[in-house]
């Protein structure tokens, strides 16, 4: 105890030096923090538009389907599936799929027309936020569609215009139909904003002449915290006989960005510090040149090598302690600020995507314990390891050589 | 009447000269410069048969109308091929589209051939080089094989053609289409010889798809008139809507 009441009298003696040491650690602690909780939003808001948009967590496919979308590859008994993926706790949506010509005025283009259980989808999938321009479709409105962002373009429609849809359907003829646009939506992935066309799953059925089962059921886990691959794992031995996968491996890209970024913190977060470490490095080693005298006749005196150590520690332990401190109160609140207000990074890069994926370009910052804690037990690590060199320095002194050192 | 006359002069002609001239025969055998005719299209495959029965036009290579007779549910529906372009008329719509490049694999009509086969159907002559692979005897029949290779500009999306003739009176027998890795796509059988527009010529296509062997489209000629007058309106966007 009476060596950390000296340590914090000569912590205060010099205080200049402490101070400009201790803000230097500080303001890396601070920076990281935020950094790391920057990164974490990033990685749960890349989550978030690659799941709740319309992945969903795990996706179930009739065998092949995903290699050849084929109208006839189905999941026979989708309505029970999803029943009893329910029961589970799971929340689960059926979708179909029809492919064809959407065209209007005398624009065309192909499109994927994705039947959707409005009811069950809205469990599922937040899509029905994002339309940018009209509504999100409605049982009542059977012959309404929502339409991908570029195929609105490309179609050169707007709200209420008319379109024509010419396809196969299951028994062989020709399906075509007269819809209306009746919404349009804000950029999803490229896949749906180049050719989707949502439409209430009964009228894609009748169109198509498919009157059950569904080429899709997507499935969300009730908790985002449990184990992605156990939950997967429980579908899989609900949906006998079909393909199940998470959306980790529908996406590997994305998935891989997402896990890399685990990696670019500490990749960070070892930088900063080896710049904190000379730092602390550079100030404990001229605070202990400075007092070579002092430490002579400490030894002289009787203090033991191992006490100076001690010493040496406990000072750099104390302006760490604040500066972890001061860093991770800053830290903190500086990372819970943009946690609710976001930086709207639309200015700059317009819409982001990746992999396919459009991801949010508001960038939340998520305040998570790894994200607070990682940069504090580093910082007092590094300045542990950066301060042995002085400790020893003065741990070792001769003390007759140091008394007339000048 | 030339027909008569062909044999004769085909041997007088070099080589080179009477494989055009044979195949010229083989492709004006349902075109003409201009035809009329009434086709029954049945499709079978794994999920649907269906048949469909229609009437279609042609003037030249380039222009080609189909339009449905039967079934009703489909009746009126009609397809355009005027140069590279396909537009459908849909009655149940009231609407022309035109098929954009991203269409032209799918199926036409539900048959197994694509919009593309409809656009690419072209003369022999101007899109391959033909050479005789086999002439003699081969199952009891004397007949001539061709082997077409396409020329190199040609917009032909096939590795190579073998067509099968009847070494007398050059009749189709069966055509057969490898895709780009040489690889058997599809087979063509003319079969039912049939007194059509003057002459006996195959009524029965059938077309196989190399990978689904249980499955067929056949057009079946009921009726054939070649060489008569058509108008150039007929196969103009506008007319889709007025019949």
């Amino acid at each position: 105890m009476r060596i950390f009441t000296l340590a914090s009298r000569n912590v205060f003696r010099n205080w200049h030096r402490s101070l400009v040491t201790m803000l230097a650690m500080a303001f890396a602690c601070f920076i990281m923090i935020f950094f790391a909780s920057l990164m974490e939003g990033m990685m749960q808001g890349s989550e978030r538009s690659v799941v709740a948009m319309n992945m969903g967590d795990i996706q179930i496919h009739a065998p092949g389907y995903r290699d050849d979308p084929d109208l006839y590859t189905r999941i026979e008994n989708a309505e029970a599936l999803v029943t009893e993926i329910e029961k589970q706790g799971f929340r689960a949506a059926r979708r179909i799929y029809g492919y064809g010509l959407l065209a209007a005025n005398m624009a065309s283009s192909g499109v994927q027309l994705r039947g959707i259980d409005l009811k069950q989808e809205m469990q599922v999938t937040e899509l029905y936020k994002h339309v940018s321009s009209g509504q999100w479709l409605d049982e009542g409105d059977v012959n309404g569609v929502v339409l991908g962002k570029k195929l609105a373009g490309t179609l050169g429609v707007e709200l209420g215009d008319e379109l024509v849809f010419v396809g196969q359907s299951a028994d062989g003829y020709m399906a075509n139909e007269l819809f209306r646009v009746r919404g349009i939506l804000k950029s999803v992935s490229d896949g749906i904003d180049r050719m989707g066309a949502f439409m209430p799953m009964q009228t894609l059925r009748d169109l198509m002449a498919i009157p059950e089962g569904a080429h899709e059921i997507v499935v969300l886990r009730a908790e985002r915290t449990t184990d992605l691959e156990v939950e997967t794992a429980k579908v899989k031995a609900l949906a006998q006989g079909q393909e199940v996968k998470n959306w980790k491996q529908l996406m590997p890209v994305v998935a891989r960005m997402i896990e890399t970024a685990d990696v670019q913190i500490m990749i960070m977060l070892v930088i900063f510090y080896i710049a904190v470490a000379t730092v602390v490095l550079n100030a404990m080693l001229m605070n202990v040149f400075e007092r070579i005298h002092e430490f002579g006749i400490m030894k002289a005196l009787g203090v033991s090598p191992w006490q100076l150590v001690g010493l040496v520690f406990a000072e750099t332990f104390i302006l760490t302690l604040v500066a972890a401190i001061v860093g991770l109160v800053s830290g903190w609140w500086i990372s819970d600020y943009y946690h609710f207000h976001g930086i709207d990074m639309s200015a700059i890069a317009g819409s982001i995507t990746y992999g396919g994926i459009a991801f949010d370009p508001v960038w939340y910052a998520a305040v998570t314990t790894d994200a607070l804690i990682y940069p504090v037990v580093f910082l007092l690590i590094v300045a542990a390891i950066a301060v042995i060199y002085p400790a020893a320095k003065a741990a070792l002194l001769t003390p007759v050589k140091a008394i007339y050192f000048r | 009447m030339l027909l008569a006359s062909t044999p004769i002069l085909a041997e007088e002609l070099g080589d080179r000269d009477r494989t055009s001239h044979i195949l010229n025969i083989v492709d004006d055998l349902w075109r003409g410069s201009s035809s009329y005719a009434v086709v029954t299209m049945q499709v079978k495959t794994e999920h649907y048969t269906r048949s469909m029965r229609m009437e279609g036009w042609s003037k030249g290579k380039e222009k080609t109308l189909f339009r449905v007779l039967e079934p009703l549910r489909e009746k009126g529906t009609m397809t355009l091929k005027s140069e590279n372009h396909i537009y459908t008329y849909l009655p149940k719509t009231d609407r022309t589209i035109r098929l954009t490049s991203g269409m032209m694999m799918g199926s036409w009509m539900g048959s197994h051939l694509t919009n593309d086969d409809l656009v690419k159907e072209a003369r022999l002559e101007d899109d391959y080089d033909a050479t005789i692979s086999f002439e003699g005897l081969r199952d009891g029949r004397n007949i001539i094989e061709f082997t077409l290779t396409p020329k190199p500009d040609a917009p032909v999306v096939w590795g190579k053609l073998l067509l099968m003739i009847l070494a007398g009176g050059y009749t189709p027998l069966l055509e057969n289409y490898y895709d780009e890795d040489m690889q058997l796509a599809r087979t063509i059988t003319f079969t039912d010889m049939k007194q059509l527009a003057g002459r006996e010529r195959p009524s029965v296509l059938r077309v196989v798809p190399a990978d689904k062997p249980d499955e067929y489209t056949e057009f079946i000629y009921e009726q054939l008139e070649l060489n008569i007058p058509v108008n150039d309106a007929m196969f103009s966007k506008s007319s889709l809507k007025r019949r």
